[in-house]
């Protein structure tokens, strides 16, 4: 009963893992093969191993590009939300001032009110007005604007810093602007270590948002948005090689960083459920 | 100290994170508030035209069929993903080998792009030369490729990819709810004699109410609310198959640029209309769940 049991348990739990793993290993795999072996050859493994598929992704498919957009814009926009949301975290969790509570529950608003892609178009017009539209400084603006949770997170670890280090600053004649840069910076950076984290992954992973504001600039396309259009394009099926290559170099930095920091990513998912 | 200069400094450290939000977030809903009393096409003159856009709506057969297809997609979603996440949660808060190595796999999925996974689904799925149907056809002896992204199937398929990516994440906040759950409860009643069954049954269920209660409303909100993955897996089709709401929304204000569907116009104030029906039907929807569900939330 009890072996019969177990059995059921594995196997259940192996093919789930198998289902779950399988799109991503087949994704790794097949970036190595041909394009004739990709779409007919029924191969699990690579039968010749293609590693010019990246070179000449690299280069002919414009992925060096991409790729330097995507971190571009993952970058700026991640040091971006740090700043604004830290800065009014420890505003917000530290001072006194008339419309903190609105301020509070305009956050939480934006979090929990979402009408789609209508926003967009709002979005992208202003970024015209600004003549922020010609470079990826309207999509890095858009996607600080959305720092809501940021905000939130490090609130609660606004908490865990003890209120008496910055008293001692202020006796010691420490202004407010300089006690946040030498105090609570420094104390922050665990909160800041798990918001940077998914604020990286969220612009890293963002389609629409650059798709939208890149529809008539491939120069200025992201990894996302260079692949997904390779799919569309008339050259489509002779380009599933560089499908697979370019979809390794969208998961790969983020799969490392999960290698290395699991326990980050899931420690922050399960925290929203009790925040 | 100085109370007027500490409130000053507040206001000056608030400033950025209060513009980015008036004017990104707050301003673009307003904008499509107002603009859903007029007909406005993105160019040429507006026109103030009361609820006529409602009313179009209202008469919106391809609407109201992205609509019911909404409804199939996120059905289909939260049957197979949320038993299927609870199931996995419950074994992986068990004392079991391995189970932070599995919790880490099944969590992968959240990780990556749904883009980028739409696209390399596409190319699994494809039903000419996709790789799911290369290995039918080579191992099980399939005659015919079946055609995953065509009329009969695309729904399944776009809904089994959904489901690929959003068990992890509902697996890891049901884990965090049974991890709230005291384990002298499991203990005193496997003294009595209670089986696993029996726990999960009379125990897990009941005290994992209140947390079930607020994982499914958060289920059911992303799954009436998601398109990217549909959108470049199959852009709706064929034939209007897989066109969910929001994907109806967005190419009202963002019609494809080429193609068959390229007589498509821009519609920003019949298309704020529509967003606003969505948003109005996903509220409606989410009310009701939290009424229907009431009893989940008492322990008793």
């Amino acid at each position: 009963m009890k072996i019969a049991w177990n059995t059921i348990l594995w196997t259940f739990l192996i093919v789930v893992a198998f289902l779950t793993l399988f799109p991503v290993v087949i994704t790794f795999l097949g970036s190595f093969k041909t394009n004739a072996e990709l779409t007919a050859g029924a191969t699990f493994l690579p039968a010749d191993w293609q590693f010019s598929n990246y070179l000449e992704a690299w280069k002919q498919a414009n992925f060096s590009t991409y790729t330097l957009n995507s971190l571009f814009v993952a970058t700026a926009s991640t040091l971006g939300t740090l700043l604004v949301a830290s800065m009014a975290a420890y505003v917000v969790n530290r001072m006194d001032f008339i419309g903190k509570k609105i301020y509070v529950s305009l956050q939480a608003f934006t979090m929990f009110v979402a009408i789609g892609a209508v926003v967009l178009r709002p979005q992208f017009d202003l970024m015209i007005k600004l003549h922020l539209h010609e470079s990826l400084w309207g999509v890095i603006l858009i996607l600080i604007s959305a720092h809501a949770s940021a905000f939130f997170i490090l609130l609660s670890f606004m908490n865990g810093i003890p209120r008496e280090l910055d008293e001692a600053a202020r006796i010691d004649g420490c202004s407010p602007g300089r006690t946040f840069w030498r105090i609570i910076i420094p104390l922050l950076t665990p909160g800041l270590g798990v918001c940077a984290l998914f604020a990286f992954r969220g612009a890293w992973n963002e389609y629409l948002l650059p798709f939208v504001f890149t529809l008539s600039k491939p120069e200025l396309q992201t990894l996302t948005v260079g692949l997904a259009n390779l799919k569309y394009g008339v050259a489509a099926a002779s380009q599933t090689h560089f499908m697979m290559a370019g979809a390794c170099l969208s998961i790969l930095p983020i799969l490392i960083a999960y290698i290395f920091a699991n326990k980050s990513f899931m420690q922050m998912t399960a925290g929203s459920l009790k925040g | 100290m100085n109370k007027a200069k500490n409130v000053a400094f507040s206001y000056s450290f608030l400033l950025p994170s209060f513009i980015l939000t008036m004017v990104l977030g707050i301003y673009p809903m307003i904008w499509a508030l107002r603009y859903m009393f007029y007909d406005y096409k993105g160019f040429g003159a507006e026109r103030f035209v009361g609820l006529a856009n409602f009313e179009r709506v209202m008469r919106d057969q391809q609407f109201w069929e992205s609509v019911a297809n909404t409804f199939i997609y996120a059905g289909g979603k939260l049957l197979l993903s949320i038993p299927l996440a609870l199931i996995l949660a419950v074994i992986l808060n068990w004392n079991i080998k391995g189970k932070n190595l599995l919790r880490a796999i099944f969590f992968m999925p959240t990780i990556i792009s749904t883009a980028v996974m739409a696209v390399v689904f596409f190319t699994i799925f494809n039903s000419y030369n996709g790789i799911l149907n290369q290995f039918l056809m080579k191992y099980l002896f399939i005659q015919n490729a079946v055609d995953w992204l065509g009329v009969d199937y695309a729904m399944l398929t776009v809904i089994l990819v959904a489901v690929w990516g959003a068990v992890g994440n509902y697996m890891l906040l049901f884990l965090a709810g049974l991890q709230n759950i005291p384990q002298d409860v499991y203990e005193s009643s496997a003294l009595d004699g209670a089986n696993k069954l029996q726990q999960f049954r009379y125990i897990t269920i009941p005290m994992l109410g209140p947390v079930m209660q607020m994982i499914i409303m958060l289920a059911i909100i992303n799954a009436l609310k998601g398109y990217e993955s549909i959108m470049v897996m199959t852009d709706g089709g064929p034939i209007g198959k897989t066109n969910v709401m929001f994907l109806y929304v967005y190419k009202l204000f963002f019609p494809p640029a080429g193609g068959a569907a390229a007589t498509q116009i821009q519609e920003f104030g019949y298309g704020s209309a529509v967003a606003f029906i969505t948003a109005v039907i996903v509220g409606i929807i989410t009310i009701l769940y939290f009424y229907g569900s009431r009893r989940m939330s008492q322990n008793d």
